[in-house]
């Protein structure tokens, strides 16, 4: 009994020292910065602390899930890729139907006191879906015949998450697809002639889009088409942060925030408001600590046990790396506004549990790494 | 058995970590662009989302008349604008606001189309709004989000029409006029002069707005007061004007078309100034409707037209003044000359026929009686450029530079000018018309009035001037304005004295004896001059007292049939009325005699 116990202790403290710290470092930080950034935005005369409560339970779940995910072999999780799977198209199926609709989508499902998107759920198990699927090949996809399965995988997903409608989270299926297709050796000719279908279909999609998707694509080719209205967003992002200047004005003292000049400012815009308030040390701190974290996860990815887990990394990079280039793209005005949230920063529990989750799956792959020789 | 990772993993991995240091490496240049680069450009715009600018009207200068009495003033108000960067619902509010304020809605969303390039700049859409719609919009403050009501004084002219041409109105500003204001702190919506010295002393009469810099936040509701500037009213414009005179020559024209202006020949104040038929400025304070004003351009009399500045007619006998003064002044007449008058004059085949045979006269009795074949022949003798050259030394064919906008220089006619604009060379009966102020020549009584004052202040050409000074709100003298001659005019004293000679002999025993006034000794010179467009117009120009002259007096009646018939009288109501004031001012040293 007292030898098990000790034996135990020695796994679990073996486990602790192949645990990247330096991304858990990371992830805490971007973690606690959004966290304040939520708390400034959200904070009013009345409530001077706004959303930091509920902020903060959606991070203690977070961990929670974290946390529990990383203890998990990630190999069980791949043998279970049905029911995650098969949970997440259940769900978002579910939304589309008694779904909650706000800002003109069905993105939410109400449990209780409870709201879920299950969108976001829904992006972790196509990532190990495929993840499970790519990893039990031989060889790599190479032919366009090949890529079949993985196409019938994700485009449910795809479809139900479109319908909502919800433009963003469509889109991130199809990057993650993409990202985890070419780490899996895809050569560059069908991932092109991929591409290319894609684009090709676009202009098949624009008469299904709806109206405010379609002002929202033209209005980021040319935002002062309409400054006062759906302009209005992307101009409001950009005065906020770039009047934050080098240094920022100060948590809590941005006007653009403070004065409710920007919109949705503690969950698609949170970047805005920490470019206003903490400058661009503060913008450049966040990007930064999201490349140190995203390379990181593909430094995991290489030296991961075995393909179920480098393609469960990449497919976590991908996804995060999607949402701050086309979030951060966004409130810069590089990028349309699709109505994705930033991850770790923006206000929203289940993407914030999402993504923790995905740091638990890349833990869980990092723990089981073999020996390290340096 | 766990599948092996593919063999070009690493490679496939290490090129998804350098397209994201790409693309962060793109994001990070973006956010130097607009953080660092443009940092304060967007700190800019920053401050204009929560700053407003509140401009607090600050009231029009006051315009007196020389002896203090207020000729224009302001009255408190309350005006309705519209603030389109506020204004997010235009289809909801706006027919609301149409229907509160009592506008047409079509009005209101042509106004809110043109405000929206300048979102921050309040839009007027209506003054002098009465205290309920200032009510009834206070109660519905949040439906009406974007819609403002601010104190605006309106402008007052109490006399109503009259020297409504001298005072002048209001009007917005226009967008080129804005375009050239806008450094000088103008801003759209801005009412400034449009005419009269409304318009030529804009800057002096125009206040500086206070400004409340007041924070909002983005629904526009106010957080706190950030600075509060406040306003300065603009300064006071004191006239040459003297009222008392002013009313009766507005008295006098009433019912007539015609101009009268009364001047100080000795500093070229103007005394009186009246056009008939007058406006009523009022009207355009707070916005002239568009039929008032088409209705105004349409009025075949034209009642905006000033007629002592802005419109030349022809002379008359009036003119002879320049004739007898040139034929005196050449040698060519004395005061004892002769001359024989058999009503008519020939001038090879044509016969010029005057109203009646004068018989023998002497120049003095000639210019009594106005005797035409004196001054044609006279007019023969000097010969058109001599006559010309008088006339344009005497200010005629030039603005007398009188401190009011749009003067017409009016025409004094020579070969090359028939020329060109008749297509015609000059014919020696074409001297004979301009010696007797017929023909082409064209004078403003303005002008007229400067001319008759050189020849009673001994040869001055003095500028006539409205604006005699200018006061800060508080009443302290900021700036008087001093006599500007304009020339010298070397006539010999004994041909002014001729003609002055003559002058008075008019009013005493000749045409214009109906100028007399008792106590007062006045000269003078009729003149009915054919127009081609009715009756003839009637004159009189005067100055009095004879023999030490302070005032002028120059009356225009159009289509008035005879000056000695209806203008003289004209002439003698204001010198008299002037006669009056001198004795007034005599026993109470006032305004007047500084």
């Amino acid at each position: 009994m007292g030898v098990a116990v000790t034996a135990d202790l020695r796994a679990v403290r073996r486990r602790l020292r192949h645990v990247d710290w330096v991304l858990v470092a990371c992830t805490l930080a971007l973690v606690a910065l959004g966290t304040a950034a939520v708390a400034s935005a959200t904070a009013t005369p009345e409530q001077p602390l706004g959303l930091l409560r509920p902020r903060l339970a959606h991070v203690a779940v977070g961990l929670v899930v974290l946390a529990g995910l990383a203890a998990v072999p990630y190999q069980s999780l791949g043998e279970a890729w049905k029911l995650l799977y098969g949970l997440s198209l259940a769900l978002l199926a579910l939304t589309d139907l008694v779904g909650r609709t706000a800002l003109g989508a069905q993105r939410w499902l109400a449990l209780g006191p409870v709201s879920l998107q299950p969108s976001e759920l829904a992006k972790l198990g196509l990532v190990v879906a495929l993840a499970w699927f790519l990893s039990r090949r031989k060889d790599p996809p190479t032919r366009f015949a090949d890529l079949f399965p993985y196409l019938v995988l994700a485009g449910p997903p795809v479809l139900l998450v479109f319908l909502q409608p919800d433009l963003g989270s469509a889109l991130a299926f199809v990057a993650v697809l993409l990202a985890m297709l070419w780490a899996a050796g895809l050569p560059r000719g069908p991932l092109a002639a991929l591409v290319a279908a894609g684009l090709l279909v676009a202009p098949l999609v624009w008469p299904l889009l709806k109206p405010y998707q379609r002002t929202r694509l033209l209005v980021f080719l040319n935002p002062s088409l309409d400054p006062l209205g759906a302009g209005y967003n992307l101009i409001q992002s950009k005065i906020a942060i770039g009047s934050g200047g080098l240094w920022g004005k100060g948590l809590f003292a941005g006007t653009q925030n403070t004065l409710q000049f920007l919109p949705m400012q503690h969950t698609d815009f949170v970047f805005s408001v920490i470019g206003e308030e903490l400058g661009f040390v503060g913008t450049v701190g966040v990007l930064l600590l999201f490349w140190v974290f995203l390379l990181r996860v593909l430094q995991v990815a290489s030296s991961a046990r075995d393909a179920f887990g480098s393609y469960l990394c990449v497919g976590v990079a991908s996804l995060v790396a999607f949402h701050v280039l086309v979030n951060v793209g966004m409130t810069v005005g590089l990028a349309p506004a699709t109505g994705i949230p930033l991850p770790f920063l923006s206000y929203g529990g289940t993407a914030l549990v999402t993504h923790l989750a995905g740091v638990g799956l890349v833990l869980s792959v990092a723990v089981r790494r073999p020996k390290i020789l340096f | 058995m766990q599948p092996e990772k593919p063999v070009h993993l690493p490679t496939r991995l290490t090129s998804l970590a350098v397209a994201l240091t790409v693309a962060l490496t793109v994001l990070g240049l973006r956010l130097w662009q607009l953080q660092v680069l443009q940092g304060d450009y967007y700190a800019q715009l920053a401050d204009t989302n929560r700053l407003r600018i509140h401009h607090v009207a600050a009231p029009r200068g006051l315009i007196l008349d020389r002896r203090g009495t207020p000729l224009v003033l302001n009255r408190p108000a309350f005006s309705v604008s519209i603030l389109p960067m506020e204004l997010r619902e235009p289809a909801r509010v706006l027919p609301e606001l149409a229907r509160v304020v009592g506008i047409p809605q079509e009005e209101l969303w042509s106004r809110w189309e043109r405000g929206r390039s300048r979102p921050f700049e309040p839009v007027r859409v209506r003054r002098d709004v009465g205290i309920r719609v200032v009510t009834r919009l206070e109660e519905r403050r949040e439906e009406l989000r974007g819609v403002q009501v601010e104190a605006e004084p309106v402008r007052v002219y109490p006399f109503g029409t009259a020297a409504a041409h001298v005072l002048g109105y209001l009007g917005e500003v226009s967008a080129d006029e804005l375009e050239a204001l806008r450094p000088r702190g103008y801003r759209a919506g801005d009412l400034i002069g449009k005419a009269g010295v409304e318009r030529s002393y804009d800057t002096v009469l125009r206040g500086d707005d206070g400004e409340h810099v007041v924070e909002v936040d983005a629904a526009g509701r106010p957080l706190r007061v950030l600075r509060e500037q406040p306003g300065r009213p603009g300064n006071t414009l004191v006239l040459s004007l003297d009222w008392e005179l002013q009313q009766e020559a507005e008295r006098q024209l009433r019912g007539w078309s015609g101009a009268v202006v009364a001047m100080d020949p000795r500093t070229g104040e103007v005394l009186a100034m009246a056009s008939s038929p007058s406006f009523d400025p009022n009207a355009f304070s707070v916005g002239i409707s568009e039929r008032e004003w088409r209705r105004l351009l349409r009025d075949r009399r034209n009642p905006l037209l000033n007629r002592a500045t802005a419109a030349a007619v022809e002379p008359g006998s009036v003119f002879k003044v320049v004739t007898g003064l040139a034929a005196l002044q050449e040698g060519r007449a004395g005061p004892a000359s002769q001359f024989v008058c058999t009503g008519s004059l020939r001038l090879g085949r044509w016969v010029f026929r005057d109203l009646q045979a004068h018989g023998v006269v002497d120049f003095t009795t000639g210019v009594a009686q106005s005797c035409n074949v004196m001054f044609w022949m006279l007019g023969r003798i000097l010969g058109p450029d001599r006559l010309a050259t008088y006339a344009r030394r005497l200010g005629f064919g030039q603005p007398t530079g009188v401190d009011l906008p749009l003067e017409v220089p009016g025409v004094i006619p020579d070969a090359q000018y028939k020329q060109g604009t008749w297509r015609e060379p000059w014919y020696p009966g074409d001297t004979l018309n301009m010696a007797i102020g017929q023909g082409f020549v064209l004078v403003t009584p303005i002008q007229v009035a400067r001319a008759l004052s050189a020849v009673a202040n001994g040869g001055t050409l003095v500028q006539p001037r409205l604006a005699r000074a200018v006061l800060s709100p508080g009443g302290q003298v900021v700036r008087t304005f001093s006599p500007v001659v304009q020339g010298r005019l070397e006539f010999s004293p004994s041909a002014l004295r001729a003609l002055r000679r003559g002058l008075e002999a008019v009013v005493e025993r000749g045409t214009g004896q109906a100028a007399r006034v008792e106590g007062l000794r006045v000269a003078g010179k009729t003149g009915s001059a054919e127009t081609p467009r009715g009756r003839p117009h009637a004159w009189f120009a005067g100055y009095a007292p004879a023999e030490d002259p302070r005032i002028v007096v120059v009356v225009l009646v159009e289509h008035g049939y005879r000056g000695g018939l209806s203008a003289a009288p004209i002439a003698r109501a204001i010198l008299s009325r002037w006669r009056d004031g001198q004795r007034a001012g005599q026993r109470e040293a006032g305004w007047a005699s500084r």
